[in-house]
């Protein structure tokens, strides 16, 4: 091929550093590589979202981290660092869940030691157009390579909620007021309410469903071979069937998350409520908006290129890449919450991991390497 | 960590590779085959329960388990190891288990995620490197396996007929006889790993003595017409299963002797059935296990075990003998259970006040634990003399 760049990462954020970091592991120069977003930082919109919450610790586990090898996890970094074998005691009984600073670390020094900002390129990617042997980005140049990891594509807010004074979403800075209505039933929407009740607040619930409580975001056997092998053989009804079913929100279990509640409730300060009653602020802890069509430059790829998709996902092979526009010369992966079609838990960390190491390892077998 | 049935084959096969190099190695320095056999045990255990249990009932493996599983495949090993004899010190099969434990947590955890990036989330698997592993084992067993196989004692066989003896038998080698081979004269054991089968031995002093020998089997021989022993076991381990000797012409005859050997390897005298002679089964200074027997008929004691030996008598019927039925002593420690004695006689004419047709008797310091047996028709029952003595056990 000629003229052609080697690898392009679309989006800046942890699904990118992950996917850049892979890469580099993998053998490739920086130079070989440029990665397109709009922060040079790449935890600063998840950190923003995580102060909004006030987060304080991963829901991930010690896996949970942004290195290209699962070896060390961040509990055994933990341990080396404060010469402390706790964490590693906690992570043999799943229980180590690293801070938010300890991550935020963490992924300041991946940023540092892959030497992102050497191939780190200030620009939103608005277009991402199939050419011969490649990938042409919105004027920077042809790929051959390209992963998109453009991320979550806005916030979600409740159907009839109004956009007026009350109403916040979680993941907007804000505080508390005396009374407060929050809406949703998910990690987030339980990380406020113990947010709110500790301002003092009265917190009312509003859901419609009870929320399921497990330790990560799926069953863990979904991480892993095991579990995606029954997934991948699903037909696209049954496949949506199951995306769908899996993303109904959850949070784990455990006395930190239930005692303040029940205290709480106990003391008549926290009910649960279908709908919304006039409550001084509304915090809207609904996640974000689903589907490629809510995220233009996938919207345009979809209609450009006439993919397949199911309902809001893009069809993809098991191995994360888009089928039709990924061939010997080239490959386009999508990384991050469009990749749910061949890993349904690709916007958590390890989703980024699994569709950043089949990228590499479709780059280092292609033909045109 | 969530293993596919093909990851946990492969993972297992991968992590067995070291084990079973540094069994081999062993075995080469130790001229032992037990290191390559234990770690042939561990892979196989550990294959079975991987295919039988832990892929069906651990979907999902949290690393806590490890450990309670760990002691589950040293359980199953170890009673492997026992039911079918691997003669491995206790000691160091333990401490080869628990380094390739930890040496399979090492790179499992660690060197294999390194090694390969998906490696958890492909559950095991190990790519390419899986098939490899899987043809290192197996080629690492099938080269023991053939060693093995090539370096077996050379089988002898004798044939019907009368041989002259006394046939000496100074190198490891299976002898086995032929339907209606005797052995006139006796045969001399001196070298270790030797199997003595479906032999008859009559006349000589000696049937079959076996003289600072070790991993000797004597099974199923007859032997008769001994002036002295029937088998003699000097500084020797044996194990003799399943004999019958009977007729002795000599005044001091016995059945089995089995002495001096207290540092070696437990001896075991087991189904085998005495008639007549001095002595049925002796012991001097050794470690030995007698049960199932049949001794009757003698004239000194069915059972003598002496000098400081350590031995289990169990399940042994000793009937009909002149003065003592079991009879340990000089400081001997006697496990003594579920034996019957039956119809021990008074030996009148010894003048011996020990010797007055006791079923069981502990002497000079010796000490008995009894249970479980059953005396009937002894002129006495049991009794301990000279600092011995008889407790329940």
């Amino acid at each position: 091929m000629s003229g052609a760049q080697r690898c392009a990462i679309v989006g800046g954020g942890l699904a990118g550093l992950i996917s850049y970091a892979t890469l580099r592991h993998g053998g490739f120069a920086s130079s070989e590589i440029a990665v397109f977003g709009t922060d040079a930082d790449p935890a600063a919109e998840w950190r923003q979202r995580a102060a909004a919450i006030r987060q304080q610790r991963m829901r991930s586990e010690s896996s949970g981290h942004c290195a290209p090898t699962s070896f060390p996890g961040l509990a055994v970094r933990a341990a080396a660092r404060t010469r402390n074998p706790l964490p590693l005691v906690q992570t043999v009984f799943d229980r180590f869940h690293p801070t938010v600073d300890e991550f935020l670390e963490h992924a300041a020094e991946v940023r540092e030691r892959s030497g992102w900002d050497e191939s780190f390129r200030p620009r939103r990617i608005r277009q991402v157009r199939a050419v011969d042997e490649g990938f042409e980005l919105d004027g920077e140049g042809r790929f051959a390579h390209v992963l998109l990891a453009p991320g979550h594509p806005g916030l979600a807010f409740p159907d009839g909620v109004g956009r007026d004074a009350r109403v916040v979403h979680a993941y907007q800075a804000h505080d508390y007021a005396d009374r407060v209505e929050i809406v949703g039933a998910g990690m987030a929407a339980a990380t406020e309410w113990l947010n709110a009740l500790a301002a003092g607040a009265e917190v009312v619930s509003v859901r419609r469903r009870e929320p399921e409580r497990r330790p990560l975001n799926l069953p863990r056997e979904l991480f892993t071979r095991r579990g995606l092998a029954a997934f991948h053989r699903t037909s696209r009804d049954e496949r949506v069937g199951f995306l769908r079913r899996w993303s109904a929100p959850s949070y784990p279990h455990g006395r930190g998350w239930d005692e303040p509640v029940e205290n709480a409730r106990r003391a008549g300060r926290f009910r649960v409520a279908a709908e919304l009653n006039g409550g001084e602020q509304i915090i809207c802890a609904t996640g974000f908006r689903r589907g490629f069509g809510h995220d233009a430059l996938l919207a345009q790829l979809v209609a450009d290129n006439e993919l397949e998709t199911a309902e809001g996902w893009i069809v993809l092979t098991p191995d994360s890449t888009v089928p039709g526009l990924t061939d010997e010369t080239r490959t386009l992966s999508l990384a991050g919450v469009p990749g749910q079609w061949a890993f349904p838990a690709a916007d958590t960390l390890m989703g980024a991991k699994y569709a950043a190491r089949r990228f590499l390892r479709r780059v280092q077998t292609c033909r045109s390497r | 960590m969530s293993f596919t049935l093909r990851g946990r084959l492969e993972t297992r096969l991968a992590t067995s590779l070291a084990p079973l190099v540094v069994g081999s190695a062993l075995a080469l320095g130790l001229r032992e085959w037990w290191p390559v056999e234990l770690a042939a045990i561990m892979v196989g255990a550990g294959l079975a329960l991987d295919l039988t249990v832990y892929h069906r009932f651990l979907p999902y493996q949290p690393g806590w388990i490890a450990f309670p599983l760990g002691l589950l495949e040293l359980g199953v090993v170890m009673g492997i190891v026992f039911a079918v004899g691997v003669r491995a010190p206790l000691g160091a099969a333990v401490l080869l288990f628990v380094g390739a434990w930890l040496l399979g947590q090492a790179l499992v955890h660690a060197a294999f995620p390194l090694a390969q990036l998906s490696y958890g989330e492909d559950g095991g698997e190990l790519g390419s490197a899986g098939p490899a592993a899987v043809t290192a084992v197996v080629a690492l067993l099938a080269g023991a396996g053939g060693i093995a196989w090539a370096t077996q004692p050379p089988t002898v066989h004798l044939a019907a007929g009368i041989h002259q003896g006394p046939l000496v038998i100074d190198h490891s080698e299976k002898l086995v006889g032929e339907p209606g081979a005797v052995v006139r004269g006796g045969i001399i054991v001196t070298s270790d790993d030797v199997t003595i089968r479906n032999v008859a031995v009559t006349g000589g002093e000696i049937g079959i003595k076996i003289d600072g020998a070790e991993n000797v089997t004597v099974e199923h021989v007859r032997i008769s017409g001994t002036s002295l022993d029937g088998i003699q076991a000097r500084r020797a381990s044996v194990k003799i299963r399943d004999c019958l000797i009977y007729s002795p012409v000599g005044e001091y005859s016995q059945g089995i002797d089995i002495s001096f050997g207290f540092d070696l390897a437990p001896s075991l005298v087991d189904g085998c059935t005495i008639l007549g002679g001095r002595e049925g089964i002796v012991t001097h200074f050794a470690q030995v296990m007698i049960s199932s027997n049949n001794v009757s008929g003698t004239t000194l004691r069915a059972l003598g075990l002496t000098e400081m030996s350590m031995v289990m008598v169990e399940g042994n019927q000793v009937e009909n003998s002149l003065g003592v039925g079991i009879y340990c002593g000089d400081f001997s420690e006697c496990e003594i259970k579920d034996n019957v004695v039956g119809g021990t006689r008074p030996d009148v004419a010894s003048g011996d006040l020990t010797r007055l047709g006791y079923a069981l008797v502990a002497h000079s310091g010796a000490k008995a634990e009894v249970s479980g047996n059953v005396l009937s028709r002894n002129e006495n029952a049991s009794k301990a003399f000279l600092g011995g003595r008889i407790t329940p056990g």
